[in-house]
C-alpha cells in the first residue's frame, strides 16, 4: 500500500476552549481531488489552514508524503518541527484564498516570479518564462504588466492560481475560491479549477459552497460539522444519498437557498 | 481594556507617588509643585472651552457652503496651526499691547493655548464630518429639513463621536503644552518643578514626581476619552 | 501698531536669519535620531520576549504622556548630575529626539499593523523567507501611510525647536526674545519668528501632501 499524501493522524486544534478540530483524522491520496462541505464554523477553513502551517496544532501529527509536517524524526523520537523543517515540507504546498491575497504592490508578473526565484532558487529568465506560461494558462497573459487593482475579482483570484502552481507545488488548497466573487465570474475561476483537477497530477483539497461543482469535479466529498468527518464518499453517493441527518439537512438547505 | 489598565496603573502609581513624598522629605518641594498643578488644571480646563468651541466653529466653517465663511476658517486654521505655540503666546503677551490690546498672563495663555489648538480640532470635526455617510445628508433632504437643521440635527451629532478620540487625544496634547505658560510669567507644574529644582537640587525626584502627575493627567484624559466613545456608540453598533 | 522697518532690517533679520540655521540644524538632526530612535523602540515593543516588550511600551507611553518642556528640563538639569556635560544645544536635540522616537514608534507600528494579515499568509504560503516577506512585501506596503505620518513628524519638530529658547538655545525664538530685552522692542522680531515657522510649515505641508501622492503613486497602484 502506497503512503497517502496528506494524512492528518489525531490531529486537534483548540482556540482557547473552542475545539475547532477534534481528533481529526484523514487522509487524502496522490492525485486525489477532495472536496470538503459543511456548515459555517465547522473547520473546514481550519483544516487547510493547518495543513499551510498558518496556524499551529495542539495535538496529533500531519503527515505529508510520509514525512511528518508539524512534528519531525530525532534521536529522542518525534519532537515538534523546527522553521528549516517545516520550510522544506511546505515547499510542496499551495494555496489559493478567499480574497486572493495579491501582493498590491507588484504587477500580476511579478506576483508569479517573486516567491520562485527567492524561494525555489530560479533565474529570472526561467520565472518569467514559466509565469507566462501559467498566466497563458489561466487566460491572462495579456494581463501580466497590469496590477490587482487593475483586474477583476475573476482575474485577481485567477493570477492567485497561477501564482500558486508557478511555486510547483504537488498539493493545492483552494479555501471557498470563489465566495467572494460577483456571480458573473465564478465561471471563469471554476473552469481554472476544472481543468486542474482533470490533470491529476496535483493532489487537490478544495473548500466551497458549490455543490454542482463539487459533485462535478470530485474524487471524494467529505462532509465536516463540529471538527470531525461525519460523513464522506463518491459525490454521486454522498449529494444523491445521504445518509447522515445532519447532512441531509445542510444539503437541503443548501438546494433551498438557490 | 488597555485604557483601563493603564488607568488603573496611572492611579497606583499616583497614589504610591503621593505616600511615598507625603512621608518623605519630598514634602519640602509637594506644596509648591501642587500649586504649579493648580495652575496647570486651571489653564487646562479654561483652554479645553475655547478648544473645543473653535474646533467646532471653524471645523464646520470650513466646510460651510458660504465662501468668505470658508475662507475665514481655513485662513484661522493655517495661521494657527502653522506657526508655533511659544511664539504665539509670546506675540499674545508681548506685542498684542501695542495694538492697545494688553493681556493678563491667564488671557495670553488661554487664547494662545485654545486658538492654537482649535484650528487642529478643526481638522478633526471638519475630518469626523466629512466622514458622516453622504446619505445621511440626502435623507434629510428628502423630509425637506432646511441645510442648516439638517446640518445642526442629522450631520453634527453622528460627527461627534467619530471626532471623540481625535478630540481626546488632542487635549492630552493641549494639556502638554501648558507647559510652556511660563513664556507668559504663569508658574505651573514645570517651572515651579524648575524654581523648586534650583532651590533643593533634587532634581530626580522633582521631576519625576512632576512628570507623573501629568502623566496621570494624561491617562485621566484617555480614559474619560474612551469612556466617552464607548457611551456614545453603544447603541450605533451594527445588528449582524 | 508700531513697527520700525529699518531697525528690522538692521538688527532683527540679520540676527534671526543667523538663529534660523540653528532652528534648521536641530530639527534636522533631532528628526534623524527620532527616525532611528523610533524603529528601535518599536521593535523592542514587537519582541516577542513579554519583559521587554511591556517595558517598552510603558516607556513609550511615559514620554508620551509628559509634556517635551519639562523633558527638556529634565536633561538639562540631571545629566550634569551624573557627569554627563553636554552643551545645551545637544541636550535640547537629544530631549526632541527621544520624545520623538516614543511618537515615530507608534507611526511604524501602525504602518506595519496596516498590511492586511492576508498579505503575510500569502508569503508564508509561497514560503518566503522572513527577510524577504519584510524587505519585498510588508515594507513596500507600509510605507505609503508611514512616509507622510513622519513628515508631518518632521513639521511638528520644526515647531517644537522654540522650546529649546527655555535653556537658552540660539534659535529662532531665543534670539527673539534676545532683540526684546536688549531693545525693549519685542514687535518686530517675534512677528517674524511667527511669519518664520507659518511659511516654512506651510510650505513643508504641501511638500510633505507631494510626497504622499507620490508614494501612493509609485508604490500602490
Ligand atoms: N483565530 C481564531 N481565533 C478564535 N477562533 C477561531 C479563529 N479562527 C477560527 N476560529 C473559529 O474556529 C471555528 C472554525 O473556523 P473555520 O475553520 O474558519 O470554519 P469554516 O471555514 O468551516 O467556516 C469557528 O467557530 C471560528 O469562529
Ligand atoms: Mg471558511
Amino acid at each position: 500500500m502506497t503512503e497517502p499524501k496528506i494524512r492528518f493522524d489525531k490531529v486537534s486544534k483548540r482556540y482557547g476552549s473552542l475545539t475547532v478540530l477534534d481528533r481529526l483524522d484523514f487522509e487524502v491520496d496522490e492525485g486525489e481531488v477532495v472536496t470538503i462541505i459543511g456548515p459555517s464554523g465547522s473547520g473546514k477553513t481550519t483544516v487547510l489552514r493547518v495543513l499551510m502551517t498558518l496556524e499551529g496544532v495542539q495535538d496529533g501529527v500531519i503527515w505529508v508524503s510520509g514525512e511528518p509536517l508539524n512534528k519531525m524524526q530525532s534521536k529522542n523520537g518525534m519532537v515538534p518541527a523546527n522553521k528549516a523543517h517545516i520550510r522544506r515540507i511546505r515547499s510542496r504546498i499551495g494555496m489559493v484564498f478567499q480574497n486572493f491575497n495579491l501582493f498590491p504592490h507588484m504587477t500580476a508578473l511579478d506576483n508569479c516570479i517573486e516567491a520562485p526565484i527567492q524561494s525555489l532558487g530560479l533565474s529570472k529568465a526561467e520565472a518569467v518564462e514559466r509565469a507566462e506560461e501559467l498566466l497563458a494558462m489561466v487566460g491572462l497573459a495579456e494581463k501580466r504588466d497590469q496590477y490587482p487593482s487593475q483586474l477583476s475579482g475573476g482575474q485577481q483570484q485567477r493570477v492567485a492560481i497561477a501564482r500558486a502552481l508557478a511555486m510547483r507545488p504537488e498539493i493545492i488548497l483552494f479555501d471557498e475560491p470563489t465566495s467572494a466573487l460577483d456571480p458573473e465570474m465564478v465561471g471563469e475561476v471554476l473552469s481554472v479549477i476544472r481543468a486542474l483537477a482533470a490533470e491529476h497530477s496535483y493532489t487537490i483539497l478544495l473548500v466551497t459552497h458549490q455543490m454542482g461543482f463539487a459533485r462535478e469535479i470530485s474524487d471524494r466529498v467529505c462532509f465536516f460539522d463540529g471538527g470531525k468527518i461525519v460523513e464522506q464518499g463518491l459525490p454521486n453517493e454522498l449529494f444523491g444519498n445521504p445518509q447522515n441527518s445532519r447532512l441531509q439537512q445542510f444539503l437541503s438547505k443548501v438546494l433551498e437557498a438557490r | 481594556m488597555n485604557v483601563r489598565y493603564s488607568a488603573i496603573a496611572a492611579l497606583i502609581a499616583f497614589l504610591l507617588g503621593l505616600a511615598v513624598a507625603t512621608f518623605s522629605e519630598l514634602r519640602i518641594f509637594l506644596p509648591a509643585l501642587l500649586r504649579g498643578a493648580a495652575v496647570t488644571i486651571e489653564i487646562s480646563i479654561l483652554s479645553a472651552i475655547l478648544f473645543f468651541s473653535m474646533s467646532f466653529i471653524a471645523g464646520i466653517g470650513r466646510l460651510n457652503s458660504i465662501r468668505p465663511i470658508r475662507w475665514i476658517s481655513t485662513i484661522y486654521i493655517e495661521v494657527f496651526r502653522g506657526t508655533s505655540l511659544l511664539v504665539i503666546l509670546f506675540w499674545f503677551f508681548f506685542v498684542l499691547p501695542s495694538f492697545g490690546v494688553v493681556l493678563s498672563p491667564t488671557q495670553a495663555a488661554v487664547l494662545g493655548l485654545g486658538l492654537n489648538f482649535g484650528a487642529y480640532g478643526a481638522e478633526v470635526v471638519r475630518g469626523a464630518i466629512t466622514a458622516v455617510p453622504k446619505g445621511q445628508k440626502e435623507a434629510s433632504a428628502a423630509l425637506n429639513l432646511p441645510d442648516w437643521k439638517s446640518t445642526l440635527r442629522i450631520v453634527i451629532p453622528q460627527a461627534i463621536p467619530i471626532a471623540i478620540p481625535g478630540l481626546s487625544n488632542l487635549t492630552i496634547e493641549m494639556i502638554k503644552a501648558t507647559a510652556l505658560v511660563s513664556a507668559v510669567t504663569l508658574v505651573d507644574i514645570t517651572f515651579a518643578s524648575v524654581q523648586q529644582n534650583q532651590i533643593h537640587y533634587r532634581t530626580l525626584d522633582i521631576f519625576i514626581v512632576a512628570m507623573v502627575i501629568y502623566y496621570c493627567f494624561s491617562q485621566l484624559i484617555r480614559f474619560g476619552g474612551a469612556i466617552l466613545e464607548a457611551r456614545m456608540t453603544r447603541h450605533l453598533a451594527r445588528p449582524h | 501698531m508700531d513697527w520700525q522697518w529699518d531697525f528690522t532690517f538692521e538688527v532683527v533679520l540679520p540676527r534671526l536669519w543667523e538663529a534660523a540655521g540653528i532652528t534648521v540644524y536641530a530639527t534636522v538632526v533631532s528628526f534623524a535620531f527620532a527616525l532611528v530612535g523610533g524603529l528601535i523602540l518599536m521593535l523592542l515593543k514587537m519582541s516577542s520576549f513579554k519583559p521587554v516588550s511591556f517595558v517598552a511600551s510603558e516607556v513609550i507611553e511615559f514620554i508620551r504622556g509628559t509634556p517635551l518642556l519639562i523633558q527638556i528640563f529634565f536633561l538639562f538639569f540631571v545629566l550634569p548630575q551624573v557627569n554627563i556635560t553636554l552643551p545645551p544645544l545637544t541636550t535640547g536635540i537629544l530631549a526632541i529626539a527621544i520624545y520623538n522616537s516614543a511618537l515615530t514608534a507608534e507611526v511604524y507600528r501602525a504602518g506595519l499593523q496596516a498590511v492586511p494579515r492576508g498579505q503575510w499568509e500569502a508569503a508564508i504560503a509561497l514560503n518566503l523567507s522572513t527577510y524577504r516577506t519584510f524587505r519585498k512585501i510588508i515594507i513596500p506596503q507600509s510605507l505609503p501611510p508611514i512616509i507622510p505620518a513622519l513628515g508631518n513628524y518632521l513639521v511638528a519638530i520644526f515647531k517644537e525647536t522654540p522650546l529649546l529658547s527655555f535653556v537658552a538655545v540660539g534659535e529662532i525664538m531665543h534670539a527673539s526674545k534676545l532683540i526684546g530685552s536688549e531693545y525693549y522692542r519685542f514687535n518686530e522680531a517675534v512677528t517674524l519668528a511667527g511669519i518664520f515657522f507659518l511659511v516654512m510649515s506651510l510650505v513643508a505641508a504641501a511638500l510633505v501632501r507631494a510626497t504622499e501622492n507620490y508614494v501612493k503613486r509609485s508604490i500602490l497602484h
